[in-house]
């Protein structure tokens, strides 16, 4: 490229940014906006309050952060990058303790519970899971991002991403009519394993953090050997 | 001046979000008693235009059996907590974008992205319905729930991001 190439760039980049300029009296609006709605939810349903605040801050830390669970799993094989995958082994080990803490509770509130009142994603494991697995990461890697990074980024202004949610919902309402099929050959059949019934509560929390540990390790050695970014 | 460039203009570093995004987990749970999920909400979302052609939805089997992913009393499939959840992301990163000034309509470039767009949409919503969730659901917020169906979700999430990594290289760059 040119020099003066570059220098139109630049002036190009300059007009763009000075475009862009009056963006804060939406931003204001916007603000407001998503205050106002959760005042009036708290006065009308206290549980959706919460939903939208903690759904608001989720948004704000994935857009600020490029937080993006599709490229935790694909820098690593592509430009062999694991900056992304280490933040979210770093995040689990952390909901893990949390969670942890908020079983471990209701456990003890009640101890003979059943699976289904123990709070968190418990579900059958078996070979559906790992077919739905391969699935989804085929397709959150061609569609260039996964269910909460379309939303972020339909946010951001991607038409793009509008198309994939449009995918999506077609592609899980076929899921849901297949479900019937799917569930009589397979998912019947498969257990939920909570870990901690099995090896016990505090056994089951020190070899997941271990776990997370290695895997941190793993990683980090991983990106120094592969990462094509890296100066080194 | 300092604090607005810090925190609303620059890209806040990977480790910062990864540790917000657990303690915001960690809250939605302690609050709510379920942990953050986003897919059942976007198949309400086609069973509500569903319901606009004419279908029933509510009676398919996915919706009547013993996982409960029926509605809750009182709920809709277009109004309920998934997508009160599922809006605020939207909104939340609209409010971040437009702070840092960067909001701007981005087009699809051409067909051969769109078409991707949309057939990986399909591949992965139909992975969502078997695995019980997407990489929020079944994986973010299934390890930490110490279900062994997450770790699984987790090692062949892997390989399909490899098999998908393959066909990118092949048909796309």
């Amino acid at each position: 490229m040119t020099s003066s190439r570059i220098e139109e760039l630049k002036r190009q980049r300059q007009t763009e940014l000075k475009k862009r300029g009056n963006q804060l009296p939406y931003a204001i609006a916007a603000t407001a906006a998503a205050l106002v709605i959760y005042f009036a939810l708290v006065k009308y349903n206290m549980s959706f309050s919460y939903y939208w605040i903690i759904g608001i801050l989720l948004g704000i830390t994935m857009q600020r952060s490029r937080f993006c669970f599709s490229a935790s799993f694909r820098d690593p094989i592509m430009v062999g990058s694991t900056s992304l995958l280490k933040a979210i082994i770093m995040a689990l080990f952390i909901s893990s303790i949390g969670f942890f803490i908020i079983q471990y509770r209701a456990y003890l509130m009640n101890p003979s519970h059943q699976l289904k009142q123990i709070p968190g994603q418990l579900h059958p494991m078996g070979i559906h899971t790992a077919i739905g697995a391969i699935l989804f990461g085929i397709g959150m890697v061609i569609a260039g991002g996964c269910a909460s990074g379309v939303l972020v980024r339909i946010g951001e202004g991607y038409i793009m991403q509008v198309m994939v949610l449009i995918g999506f919902l077609i592609g899980t309402t076929i899921g849901a009519r297949h479900f019937e099929f799917w569930d009589r050959i397979l998912i019947s059949k498969a257990p939920i394993v909570y870990l901690p019934h099995h090896i016990g509560y505090f056994p089951a929390l020190l070899l997941q953090l271990l776990l997370l540990v290695i895997l941190y390790f793993i990683a980090d050695w991983y990106d120094k050997k592969n990462n094509i970014m890296s100066t080194m | 001046m300092r604090i607005y460039e810090k925190v609303i203009k620059k890209p806040w570093p990977y480790w910062v979000g990864g540790i917000l995004l657990a303690l915001l987990n960690i809250s939605l749970l302690l609050a709510t008693g379920s942990p953050w999920s986003i897919t059942t909400g976007l198949l309400y979302w086609a069973a509500a235009i569903m319901e606009r052609l004419g279908f029933r939805p509510a009676d398919w089997y996915y919706f009547n059996n013993s996982y409960e992913y029926g509605l809750k009393a009182g709920q809709g499939f277009l109004f309920n907590t998934y997508t009160v959840l599922n809006i605020a992301i939207i909104i939340g990163a609209l409010i971040a974008v437009l702070w840092a000034k960067e909001f701007k309509w981005k087009r699809v470039k051409n067909i051969k992205q769109f078409l991707f767009a949309l057939g990986g949409g399909i591949i992965m919503g139909y992975g969502t319905r078997l695995s019980f969730g997407c990489n929020i659901g079944a994986y973010f917020s299934a390890i930490p729930s110490f279900s062994l169906h997450g770790w699984v979700f987790a090692a062949f999430m892997f390989v399909g991001a490899w098999i998908g990594s393959k066909i990118l290289f092949k048909y796309i760059l």
